[in-house]
């Protein structure tokens, strides 16, 4: 297993607003990374930076030993494929002409997607368990089947190195779950790098290999995720005090103090 | 997949038999035999019948270079409405939100005003105004340089309402018998000033367009995802945005220097291509470029043709716009994007 992405004192700032500092990590291939952090703290401009979308003012990446700099958008695209948050609403495309978009860093300028193309982005949505949502329209269907046929463009682009921008955002209870199995299935077979950003430490917890928790633009905890998920480094990232409940065997779950008190509180019960 | 080969084999029939079935329809009676024996004469160099002159003379330097024309404006007109609506990912988006049409209107209205009434000299001011309104909106966008799709938008109505203003400016300052009611007709679009000469010029740079849109279409698909997806599949949207605004705002301009604003084509073909074969500019592209040019042609059939009378294309294009988009809005209702 070899480093396949490399990011040494990377530094970002919108402007005068510093949001990234000093950022050190490298990513295996093969392996989960979850980037936690509270809400603003340059997760998503990490993730952005990782693949030349923003360009950091200082500090380098590499991705398979290549300095990002040297290299062109089309063949950072080719390594590196992204699921945005966000989605914005587009023409009625249908969700397979969405995926087959994936094969865009493969095409020369003029080219449009062959049935080889659009073979491949159906063994995507296969892959997925989705090849039933081929041909609906994109924006008639629900949050969470949309972040599944983002997920299958982006497989159909690379499944080398996928950055994942809170993957489970619109996804219901038991979804959630599924799809990050899903991915860590990818990572097991395809040998894929997930750096996914992450909202819930739990999560984290259940499917991430190495955890990095970001502060204030600045790395304060990074690796393997037992050694890093610790009541401590919790109650400083997201600066509540938690408590650890142990379950399932080997494997330990976080609640925050407020969840707790939130149980204290008396009241009429349904 | 929707197939789309039978439906453009079929619009491109019923463009065929459309221009051709124009070529002998109008105010002056021309029969298809009239037209047989004229490009024979052509071909063999003999001279025609005296009774032929006049109708030689209306079919070769009027009606002819009319039809291409309608062809050539019909499709360059809906191509480049599909262009912006997929750069600006709005379908509501037509060829003159950035200023093209205000600027090309003012610059001719200006040329009609000052001495001289030359002709070309009109072409070349409405030409220039409307790419240097384009520019500036571009300019001022650029300068500011944050949400660049949004700027763009606003820039543009501000560029947009700028030349509106100065085009009332002239209108005001006009004499009110002679030049007022020229200004007032050169902006209802028309085709009946078209002469080789025009399409001399349209033909070539709205046919380089037109292949260029064709050959990237793919492109635009991608670019009508947003910047951030763009960039993540290894495109760079705002080089690509620039290329294909300079492009298409070069062939709206160029159209409304010899023909005027000719409403709604821009607008309600691409939408009317999306409804047949849906949004996959792949698809969708060459049959907006078959329906713009059918429109055109038949619009500009029906305005030379209803009344003894002609009236400016732009009417008609409006008239049957208008409900026609009506119609296209409440068709599409529920598919998520109006």
């Amino acid at each position: 297993m070899g480093v396949i992405l490399k990011c040494r004192a990377l530094g970002f700032k919108y402007g005068k607003t510093r949001i990234l500092e000093d950022i050190s990590f490298e990513v295996e291939s093969g392996l989960f990374y979850a980037i936690l952090g509270k809400n603003g703290s340059g997760k998503t401009t990490l993730l952005h930076c990782l693949n030349g979308i923003l360009q950091p003012d200082c500090g380098n990446i590499e991705i398979g030993q290549q300095d990002i700099t040297t290299m062109s958008r089309k063949q950072v695209a080719q390594q590196v494929s992204l699921v945005p948050q966000e989605h914005l609403d587009v023409f009625p495309f249908t969700v397979l002409d969405v995926v087959v978009m994936g094969r865009a860093p493969f095409l020369k300028m003029t080219q449009t997607p062959s049935d080889n193309d659009y073979r491949l982005a159906m063994e995507a949505l296969k892959v997925l368990a989705s090849e039933n949502l081929a041909n609906a329209n994109f924006n008639r269907i629900s949050g969470g089947e949309r972040q599944i046929a983002l997920l299958a463009s982006a497989l159909v682009q690379t499944s080398k190195i996928m950055l994942l921008d809170e993957p489970t955002n619109h996804l219901d209870f038991n979804n959630q779950y599924r799809l990050l199995s899903k991915i860590k299935e990818l990572c097991r077979t395809r040998k894929t790098s997930v750096v996914a950003t992450m909202h819930d430490p739990n999560m984290a917890m259940l499917y991430a290999d190495c955890v990095i928790m970001i502060k204030n633009g600045r790395i304060v905890a990074a690796g393997h995720t037992e050694e890093i998920m610790t009541t401590t480094n919790i109650n400083t990232l997201y600066e509540t005090r938690s408590v650890e409940i142990s379950t399932l065997g080997n494997k330990n779950f976080f609640l925050p103090e407020s969840a707790v008190a939130g149980l204290k509180l008396k009241g009429k019960s349904c | 997949m929707k197939k789309t080969k039978p439906l453009i084999i079929f619009l491109l029939t019923v463009l065929l038999v459309l221009f051709l079935s124009l070529l002998v329809i109008g105010r002056f009676k021309i029969t298809a035999s009239d037209i047989g024996s004229m490009i024979n004469a052509l071909f063999s160099g003999k001279a025609v019948g005296e009774e032929l002159i006049s109708k030689q003379l209306v079919f070769w330097w009027i009606r002819l270079p009319r039809c291409i024309m309608a062809i050539l404006v019909g499709m360059g007109l809906s191509v480049s409405g599909a262009v912006y609506q997929a750069l600006f990912r709005n379908p509501l988006v037509s060829p003159d939100i950035l200023g093209v049409a205000a600027g090309c209107t003012f610059g001719a209205a200006l040329g009609l005003i000052l001495p001289g009434n030359n002709f070309s000299l009109i072409h070349i001011l409405s030409l220039g105004f409307g790419l240097l309104a384009v520019t500036m909106t571009v300019a001022i966008a650029r300068l500011i340089s944050v949400k660049s799709v949004i700027v763009l938008v606003l820039a543009g109505m501000v560029i947009l309402s700028f030349f509106n203003a100065l085009l009332m400016v002239l209108k005001y300052f006009s004499d009110p018998y002679d030049e007022l009611p020229s200004i007032v007709f050169w902006i209802m679009g028309s085709l009946s000033r078209v002469n080789w000469n025009d399409i001399l010029l349209i033909a070539p740079i709205t046919g380089v367009g037109l292949i260029f849109f064709l050959l990237m279409r793919f492109r635009l698909n991608i670019l009508s995802l947003g910047d951030i997806q763009s960039k993540s599949l290894g495109i760079n949207p705002s080089m690509f945005r620039l290329i294909f605004i300079v492009a298409s705002s070069f062939i709206v301009a160029l159209t409304v220097a010899t023909c005027g604003q000719i409403c709604w084509i821009g607008l309600i073909i691409p939408h009317m291509a999306r409804t047949l074969v849906g949004p996959d500019h792949k698809r969708m592209l060459p049959v907006t470029a078959l329906l713009g040019a059918i429109f055109l042609l038949a619009a500009d059939g029906v305005a030379r043709s209803i009344s003894s009378a002609e009236i400016p294309v732009g009417i008609v294009t409006a008239l049957t716009g208008a409900p026609i988009f009506a119609f296209l809005l409440y068709k599409n209702r529920g598919s998520g994007w109006v």
